[in-house]
């Protein structure tokens, strides 16, 4: 995996403070808990069970705390609008990450507390301590049926939520994943039935909580837990609101490379570039929620997403519109055929073709979209120069962020912003036709020439006939023979630190921003999206290079979060929701 | 539903499943119980339930001595040996049929039933078992690994 475990986890400053916190926190709730009981001269019965009932106390506290955090990275709205005020504590959109953390950690002590209760319930039938079989406890009581209940969906939850099964049938582990429900419920359950208690039988009470708090001793962490639950709860229901606000699909674009675009007009959506939506199609699917990067800018007068026909949903959206995989297929071929007049193997114009409601027997679909979510961009008109990487697919965020930043240069509100670099670093260019339209936008628009400067680097092996292709169309050639660029496409991986090496350079003897003075230290931001072991060694090449004139931060626009184009595809690396 | 590979689904329910059932009869092996010692069985204090005579039989493989355990933890790291896979078994006949993993599922279940701590394994291993089924009737095959190609999203 390219680093050592140990290097990730502990050698990552970052990284090292939050496992120490987060499993400190966890270590010090067992330890609390455990003592807690132990110590506790009521629950002496209990006690005569010895190491068993004091892991399982333990370790439920600790579920208790997981059962409390697991929703918070979920509370999406309340995120985007915390988050810019918490910047400096979570840096990027980690907020899946952080689901999956708790979602291990609730794994590991769900299996310390089970097997201590089944040590628990045999003893307690062996010494009948209440008057129970190890069954009952285990099958008729609240907590038992709970916990079981419990284990049973964590099993289906954590097996569809493995990125193979997510990345294969994302309906599988949509759905399971609102098994969730049942679990909140069956966790704010389970400790019911006055389970720790100083009496025999339960000492239950006819007015709320209906339980006895003089003999009920558990630790109530369902008074603290279901909050968030709560919480979560209602964002749904605001979620499901906000969506149903006006919105109306105008347009349908699809592009020769198979990407359709949705062009949807939807006024109390607000955004900010580098964002991204959940849309709902309910011809498709009525209840599936599906997450895209926002290809448009704010300035645009509709939001607009990119959909690649890769998995079931997307294609059977396009059947929907009437751009099904079979009319994708034609308009490449056709698009291909016309291409070979044009005597160019690669790259299409990006011409597209918009669909025609009214040839069609049916209108356009309904949408519905949900969101924004993510961090907002817009710190790219706070640093003077700013670097734009994209890798792969997440190449995408950039399309709004670059849109957005020539509809500011056309209003002369560019802020500290003088100049972008703007990277793509992709395995195979032509299956992002659409973006290279875009890019092909966004070149012609550039009256200054210093701007804006695009660099396209192609990392595929190449065929001898697209070898002899370059060699031969590239010289003297206008365009790009690959991206129908201005700008000329490198092959090979790019490399970072000389790269970067030689824009301070450039800095620093003032060619590269004219009129910048060298007192002030000049700022140079990164916005990179793409696979994490790419941004380390950008990250390196950042830090590596900032001098005394130049500063050169480094920031990740969020990770491809399956919001990309091709959402469900296969290959790229996601984080889904 | 969708493209959902379901022997690859089912692999992941296995080895959850196999998993607790080792870890179940590994706590088999100190806290033995025999799981249907309520039928029949009655309720003494302090001692418990005591079994109906007529399973006498599996007391003795139960409680007096763990061979059922014993079986069922063997069978299991047979089972995660195949499932994960163990690099011996990678390609071969064995590991590429989905009716040998249904059966040794089944057979898992039915041993970790038996005792007390298996329940959970035992059902978990019959949902496995049952998505191999799935897999079966849809006539997935096992891909062979595909060589020379690294994880996705390595720079």
């Amino acid at each position: 995996m390219g680093e050592s475990w140990f290097r990730r986890e502990f050698l990552t400053p970052r990284r090292l403070i939050f496992n120490v916190i987060f499993y400190g926190i966890h270590l010090f709730l067992f330890a609390y808990g455990w003592h807690s009981q132990e110590t506790n001269k009521k629950l002496a019965a209990l006690n005569a069970l010895t190491w068993s009932v004091w892991t399982s106390r333990g370790a439920g506290l600790v579920l208790a705390f997981d059962g409390g955090l697991i929703l918070i990275p979920m509370l999406r709205n309340i995120i985007r609008v915390v988050r810019p005020r918490l910047a400096w504590l979570f840096p990027a959109d980690e907020n899946i990450w952080f689901h999956r953390q708790v979602a291990y950690s609730m794994a590991f002590w769900a299996m310390v507390h089970t097997t201590a209760h089944y040590v628990n319930f045999f003893n307690v039938e062996r010494t009948q301590v209440r008057p129970v079989t190890a069954l009952d406890i285990h099958y008729k009581q609240a907590g038992g049926v709970t916990g079981h209940f419990m284990l049973l969906i964590m099993v289906l939850m954590y097996t569809t939520a493995h990125h193979k099964i997510r990345n294969q049938c994302f309906e599988a582990f949509w759905y399971t994943h609102h098994l969730a429900f049942f679990f909140m419920i069956g966790l704010y359950a389970h400790a019911t039935g006055c389970f720790v208690r100083d009496t025999p039988g339960p000492a239950y009470i006819p007015t709320f909580p209906f339980y006895d708090t003089q003999h009920c001793l558990g630790y109530m962490s369902w008074r603290f837990t279901i909050w968030p639950g709560i919480i979560y709860f209602g964002e749904r229901i605001w979620r499901e609101i906000r969506a149903r606000r006006s919105t109306r699909l105008s347009k349908v674009l699809v592009h020769p490379s198979g990407a359709m675009e949705l062009r949807i007009i939807k006024p109390s959506f607000k955004y900010v570039a580098g964002q991204w939506l959940f849309i709902q199609v309910p011809d498709v699917s009525g209840f599936q929620w599906h997450p895209f990067t926002i290809t448009s800018a704010p300035e645009d007068p509709y939001v607009s997403v990119h959909i690649r026909q890769v998995g079931d949903w997307t294609q059977g959206l396009g059947e929907r519109v009437g751009a099904g995989p079979s009319v994708v297929a034609a308009l490449t071929q056709a698009a291909m055929g016309g291409k070979e007049k044009d005597e160019s193997v690669y790259g299409t114009r990006g011409d597209f073709v918009e669909l025609d409601p009214g040839h069609s027997a049916r209108a356009l679909p309904t949408v519905r979209i949900d969101g924004p979510y993510g961090a907002p961009a817009e710190d790219v008109f706070k640093v003077e120069v700013a670097v734009l990487i994209g890798a792969g697919i997440g190449v995408t965020p950039f399309a709004s962020i670059l849109k957005h930043i020539w509809y500011r240069q056309r209003k002369g509100n560019l802020g500290s912003l003088k100049r972008v670099e703007f990277f793509w670093v992709c395995r195979d260019a032509p299956s992002f036709g659409w973006f290279q339209s875009l890019l092909q936008e966004v070149e012609a628009a550039q009256v200054d020439p210093n701007f804006l400067r695009i660099n396209i680097y192609l990392t595929q092996k190449i065929g001898e006939d697209m070898l002899w292709n370059i060699a031969v169309n590239d010289a003297g050639a206008e365009y790009d023979p690959l991206t129908l660029l201005r700008t000329r496409t490198m092959f090979g991986r790019p490399d970072w630190k000389a790269i970067y090496g030689r824009m301070r350079q450039a800095v620093e003897t003032g060619q590269y921003l004219p009129g910048s003075n060298s007192q002030l230290r000049t700022k140079v931001g990164t916005y990179f999206c793409g696979p994490g072991v790419l941004a380390k060694s950008i990250k390196e090449a950042c830090v590596h290079n900032t001098s005394a004139n130049v500063e050169f931060s480094f920031a990740k626009v969020r990770r491809s979060i399956g919001a990309s184009i091709s959402s469900h595809s296969t290959r790229t690396l996601q984080e889904h929701f | 539903m969708g493209n959902l590979i379901w022997h690859e689904y089912a692999r992941f329910v296995s080895l959850s499943a196999t998993t607790y059932t080792i870890w179940s009869a590994f706590w088999g092996f100190f806290y033995r119980k025999f799981f249907w010692d309520f039928v029949g069985g009655t309720i003494r204090a302090p001692g418990g339930i005591q079994p109906a005579s007529n399973v006498a039989f599996l007391i003795t493989i139960i409680v007096k001595a763990p061979v059922v355990q014993i079986l069922s933890m063997v069978l299991g790291f047979g089972l995660l040996a195949l499932d994960y896979p163990a690099p011996f078994l990678k390609g071969t006949s064995i590991y590429r049929s989905f009716v040998f993993r249904i059966v040794l599922l089944i057979l898992q279940a039915f041993f970790a039933i038996l005792y007390y701590q298996g329940t959970n394994g035992a059902l978990w291993s019959v949902i496995a078992a049952g998505c191999f089924m799935r897999a079966q009737m849809l006539g997935e095959k096992m891909e062979e690994a595909k060589n020379n190609r690294g994880r996705g999203g390595k720079a």
